[in-house]
């Protein structure tokens, strides 16, 4: 991988040349919180934030989104809302969950509309230094090694800037004279020991070693009961993890009654609708199946499908929730640790 | 080409804000009356056909007199369909606030004091399901016309309607809205039935349960949520009574301290005796 050297002075000024490429988005302050918006100003960039509100997934599977128009007699793909863009300021954890995404829409069964959105996004990294809420050194999601087109990694006056793709270095290439390739011995310095400031500022670690075991022996453990009566069901945290993917489909029909929109919206497996069969049986009428569901997804099925736990630790279900149950919360009930909520 | 299904739409007590939200939508308006045929409408045409049968009623507004219950039951009879739409219709709305407290006639006399009412037979106010079989439920304060094209297409088509189920929060999520309840302000959004696209939140504003409970409300938790951020009791409930109407005496009135009244003890017309019924506060909860 190519590692270039960009001054923290000129990143505004390249950032501008990156909307020659496509539409610019990275996180902005919304109230106390961040989102991802277009950035037409780029020193709107928020450099600061941590975790936005929801997390990119929102470019690659929207919230709701129509998958075509149909007619009485045919059908027209709607990819209008497909543009040409660049996420700037992407956490390592947040390219995990990317890259969780990718396995799940673009390998076995590539889902069109997903792949049309990634291929026309530009994945642009940025370090960041952990809060109280973020576990991803427990996840081994807190550096990213691939995945990314540019990764952008502190370095004292400047930015170590990775090329992580041929796209990548496409995008160098739009304002090439911002960048050296002249890195200093002191460089590499300065880079390890911003590597140990930041793998030091981690308050929740956990050892999710074996955890599908831990799992399956917790298989009827009260815990699951205790969650249940507070949980509201709510939905919020499948809406904000990154790795969350499960969506429902709905034909609208226009008032004409021969058009109308198939749409796709996010679903929640904390719905209580969400395993309903025909002839009205529900695999998971009691919300603590149903939670019990989710954190065998995060922790047990994922890990033994994938090797790895479809939990990026980017802290969003622990900021989230109204009654505090949260991955940390979960992890600490099954491993006997003392629960705080 | 299918017979065009015939459709009445009727109001009964209520501010009309639903009938209102479809005569508002003004660029959808001659689709809506190419889609069905409209047999009765009463903000639309003075022409009104209320003796025949009917494919689907659309029925607004709570049933407040003896006079307005004699007329759902024969709106019933003579349609296939029901479909409440907006709260009062689908819990009773507003006016049906302090349901299942017992008190109505108490507080009938507090406003009206000794009126003798000569055209109508007041009496609580109740949603529809307390007097007929409904077949949908549209909630909403006003109702969403997105919703309200979807069951029209649908019925419309011969086809079951199917709503939203999501609480309010899954579409503030979308939005990305900051999360008002942890900002400490009194939010309904994990308890209420969404489908109005978080319309509150997305302007700062504390979900306030217009559209009645979802399925899965878990109410218990909500309320020792705002509790422990310093919500008095009282407050709580009389938030989740104020749109809950029926819903939440039936479904939570043991919780929220409601007697659990059956349709003929809650059901009372005006008595011309004025004989005082006993006062069931001692039932209510949070008098701290």
């Amino acid at each position: 991988m190519k590692a270039l050297k960009l001054k923290r002075e000129d990143l505004y000024t390249y950032l501008e040349s990156l909307k020659s490429y496509g539409e610019l988005w990275g996180p902005v302050p919304k109230g106390d919180k961040y989102v991802y918006a277009r950035l037409t100003n780029v020193r709107d960039v928020a450099l600061e934030a941590l975790r936005t509100i929801i997390p990119p997934k929102k470019f690659f599977v929207p919230p709701r989104f129509n998958m075509f128009r149909y007619f009485d007699d045919h059908y027209e793909e709607a990819f209008d809302d497909v543009k040409r863009r660049v996420l700037f300021g992407l956490h390592p954890c947040d390219i995990h969950g990317i890259l969780i995404l990718d396995e799940l829409f673009l390998e076995r069964f590539p889902d069109p509309y997903y792949k049309r959105r990634r291929e026309a996004t530009a994945l642009l990294g940025l370090s960041c230094v952990p809060d109280d809420k973020c576990m991803a050194r427990s996840t081994n999601t807190h550096a990213v090694e691939g995945g990314f087109d540019l990764a952008f990694n502190e370095l004292g006056d400047n930015y170590l800037v990775w090329v992580g793709s041929s796209l990548g270095d496409d995008l160098v290439r739009l304002n090439i004279d911002l960048f050296s390739e002249e890195i200093e011995p002191s460089d590499l310095k300065t880079y390890l020991a911003w590597r140990r400031k930041r793998d030091s500022r981690y308050k929740l670690t956990f050892d999710l070693t074996g955890m599908p075991d831990i799992m399956e022996l917790s298989w009827d453990a009260p815990l699951w009961q205790e969650l249940a009566e507070k949980c509201l069901a709510c939905g919020s945290c499948s809406m904000v993890c990154p790795t969350c993917n499960c969506f429902n489909v709905r034909d609208l029909s226009d008032l004409t009654l021969s058009s109308g929109v198939r749409q796709r919206h996010w679903d929640s497996c904390m719905n209580k609708e969400y395993a309903l069969v025909a002839g009205g049986h529900n695999f998971r009428e009691a919300r603590a199946e149903r939670l019990k569901l989710w954190y065998t997804h995060k922790l047990k099925a994922f890990i033994t499908e994938y090797g790895k736990p479809s939990c990026v630790g980017c802290g969003r279900c622990i900021d989230t929730c109204p009654v505090d149950i949260n991955v940390a919360e979960v992890i600490r009930g099954l491993t006997g640790q003392k629960v705080t909520l | 080409m299918v017979k065009k299904p015939k459709v009445g739409f009727y109001s009964f007590s209520g501010c009309e804000g639903d009938l209102l939200t479809i005569i508002h939508c003004e660029d959808e308006l001659l689709d809506i009356f190419g889609a069905v045929d409209v047999r009765s409408f009463r903000m639309a045409s003075s022409e009104r056909h209320d003796d025949e049968s009917l494919d689907v009623a659309f029925v607004e507004g709570s049933i407040t007199t003896k006079q307005q219950s004699e007329k759902i039951k024969k709106i019933r009879e003579r349609s296939s369909v029901i479909v409440a739409i907006g709260s009062c219709a689908c819990y009773g709305g507003p006016q049906s606030a302090r349901l299942g407290y017992d008190d109505w006639e108490e507080r009938f006399k507090k406003v009206y004091a000794g009126a003798r009412l000569t055209i109508v037979k007041p009496q609580e106010s109740q949603p529809l399901d307390e007097y007929i079989k409904v077949d949908y439920y549209i909630p909403g304060c006003p109702m969403d016309k997105h919703q309200f094209f979807y069951a029209l297409t649908r019925l419309a088509k011969g086809m079951p309607v199917e709503l939203s189920r999501f609480p309010v929060c899954a579409e503030c999520k979308w939005n990305e809205n900051e999360c008002l309840l942890l900002k400490g302000q009194l939010c309904l959004g994990p308890v209420t039935a969404g489908g109005c696209n978080s319309r509150c939140p997305n302007y700062g504003l504390p979900c306030i349960g217009c559209w009645g409970p979802t399925d899965e409300a878990n109410v218990a938790s909500e309320i020792n949520l705002l509790k422990e951020r310093n919500f008095r009791e009282q407050e709580i409930v009389n938030k989740l009574r104020l749109f809950g109407g029926s819903s939440m005496v039936k479904r939570f009135g043991e919780l929220l301290g409601i007697k659990k009244t059956s349709h003929a003890s809650s059901v009372k017309t005006i008595s011309r005796s004025g004989k005082k019924p006993a006062a069931s506060k001692s039932s209510t909860t949070g008098n701290k």
